[in-house]
Order: C-alpha cells, then sequence, then structure tokens
C-alpha cells in the first residue's frame, strides 16, 4: 500500500536524502581531496581509486533518484516504477543502475590490482565486465536471481582482494578489509533497490554502516592526502 | 612496486636538480642520476611532457631547472607515496 505523502517526507524520505548526501559529500570529497596528489604523480592507482568514488557518488544519486520515486508513488519494485522512465520493461533502468554500480566497485578493485594484471589499456575489460553484470541482472526481475547475481560479484570481489592481500608483500593491511565492507555494504544497496522488501526494518543498520564506512576512508584520505 | 620505483626515480632527478641550484646541464645530471641514457631520455622525456621540470638556453648552454609543478612534486612526494602505501595502490 502506498505510503501517503506528507508521511513519506517526514520518514523515510528525510533519511533517505540525508544518508545519500553524506555518502556523495563523503565520496567526491575524496575524488576532489586527492586531485593533487593525482595530477602531480600521475599514478594510475590513485587515477581508479578517484573514478571508485566518483562513480560511488553516481551510482548513490541514482540509487536515491530511484528510491525517492519508488516512495513518493509507494510502488514495490522497480519494473513498476519504470513505466515513469519511458522503460515498461524496467530492463533498461536496472541495467543503468547496475551498470553505474558494478563500474565502481570495479575501479575500486582495479585501483588495487593495476599493477598486476599489468598494461593500462586492460581497462576496457572493467567496462566489458560492469556491462555483463549488468546484462546478467536484466535477464531475470525475480528477486532470488538477482540476489545470486549480486553474492556472485560480491565473491569474485573478495577473492581477488583475498589473493592480493595474501600474494601483498607488505606485513600491515589496513585498507583491504575496508574496501570489502564497502563493497559488501553497496552490494546490500543495490539489493535494497532491486528487492524493495529485502531489508523491511534493517535499512537503518545497513545505511549506518555503509556512512561509517565512507566516512572512515574520508577521514584516512584526508589525513594521508591533505587537501 | 614498478610505480613506487617509477616515482622513486622521477624524485631523484628532481632532487639532483633542486641541490644543483635548480640548474644543471644534461650530462651530469644523466651521470648522477645512475640511469642508462635509454631509460634517462625516457624519464627526461616524460618530466618535461609533465611540466615538473623546463629547458633554459640552447644549445651547449642549455640547462635543465625545476618548474613550479616540480617544487610541489617534492614537497608532496612523501604524502603521494604515504598515500599509495595507505590504500594499498
Amino acid at each position: 500500500m502506498a505510503m501517503p505523502f506528507q508521511q513519506m517526507f517526514d520518514i523515510g524520505s528525510g533519511t533517505e536524502l540525508i544518508y545519500s548526501f553524506v555518502i556523495m559529500l563523503c565520496s567526491l570529497m575524496v575524488f576532489f581531496g586527492t586531485k593533487q596528489i593525482y595530477e602531480l604523480s600521475s599514478h594510475k592507482g590513485i587515477k581508479y581509486f578517484r573514478l571508485a568514488f566518483l562513480f560511488f557518488a553516481i551510482a548513490y544519486f541514482a540509487r536515491y533518484f530511484i528510491k525517492f520515486f519508488l516512495m513518493a508513488f509507494g510502488i514495490g519494485s522497480l519494473r513498476e516504477l519504470s513505466y515513469l522512465f519511458f522503460d515498461p520493461t524496467g530492463k533498461l533502468t536496472t541495467f543503468v543502475f547496475m551498470y553505474l554500480s558494478s563500474i565502481s566497485v570495479f575501479y575500486l578493485l582495479y585501483s588495487v590490482m593495476w599493477k598486476k594484471w599489468g598494461n593500462n589499456k586492460k581497462i576496457y575489460l572493467v567496462h566489458i565486465a560492469a556491462i555483463l553484470i549488468s546484462l546478467i541482472s536484466i535477464m531475470s526481475s525475480d528477486g532470488y536471481y538477482l540476489l545470486f547475481v549480486n553474492l556472485f560479484l560480491f565473491i569474485i570481489v573478495s577473492l581477488t582482494f583475498y589473493f592480493a592481500r595474501k600474494n601483498s608483500k607488505k606485513k600491515k593491511h589496513t585498507f583491504y578489509a575496508v574496501y570489502m565492507l564497502l563493497v559488501f555494504f553497496w552490494i546490500l544497496n543495490i539489493l535494497d533497490i532491486l528487492i524493495p522488501s529485502f531489508f523491511q526494518g534493517f535499512q537503518i543498520i545497513v545505511y549506518l554502516f555503509s556512512i561509517s564506512i565512507f566516512l572512515t576512508i574520508l577521514y584516512r584520505v584526508i589525513k594521508k592526502a591533505g587537501d | 612496486m614498478v610505480k613506487r620505483a617509477k616515482l622513486e626515480i622521477i624524485k631523484d632527478i628532481l632532487k639532483i636538480i633542486q641541490e644543483n641550484r635548480n640548474s644543471i646541464k644534461l650530462t651530469p645530471l644523466l651521470r648522477k642520476s645512475k640511469l642508462s641514457s635509454a631509460g634517462f631520455k625516457e624519464y627526461y622525456t616524460e618530466l618535461i611532457q609533465r611540466n615538473l621540470v623546463k629547458e633554459i638556453g640552447s644549445g651547449r648552454e642549455r640547462k635543465v631547472s625545476l618548474t613550479e609543478r616540480g617544487m610541489k612534486f617534492l614537497e608532496k612526494y612523501r604524502t603521494i607515496i604515504d598515500f599509495i602505501d595507505e590504500f594499498e595502490l
């Protein structure tokens, strides 16, 4: 049943707005805060790291945009909402959202792995992987299917981070765990959009954890890059 | 650690120029950089392209000096390396 418009703005929409705004702000601050060190060093890892956060900002904006319409019209699924976007089957909306989501995760992964994966011309593979994930996501709108696709994405990303950590010569690894948590909670955010009933009652916990992770990263970026 | 080595070499070249009162001829710079001629040429071209160094004079009197960007690079070198280390990039 549709939530009354007034109530929607009093409770859900306000929280959503603050949540999305904080995450977008953190992501953009990471992007712009690392501009100088990237321009000076031209380091590819920093480049992909910045792009990951730029795409996180865009993806969270898209997420808020979709969430706002879902709440405003009391719609239960992205497929129903898609009529508003002149996309009756919902496939295009899902495709764009999934592309933005997976490209941010893949850029983050690439920022850590680019040295091991070699030539930067392979960056097109990151886009191909994101397109593939998006295509697979639109093959079925079944909740379990979408859950499986995102679980698969998380496992692949986690295993890559895990092996990168294991093969690294460094003794102290502080950020692989943070990256894994970031990806994990982002995937929960994706599921929250694709399967709206998935987190009923638990959204606030997911939101608080997501904000904490982004704030931790922002804090470390400001401390290290100092811009 | 390919990139780390590269950033370190760039820092070393810039440091040599700075320690020579920001003006040095190419031959002593090549010698002090401890790079092969081919390697030095590659780095030198990149430094010019990235506007970290500039050439002053011409012919035999041609010298190399740091640009403002080059000085900024030296100033921020430690920050850049710490950042790369911290975020495993």
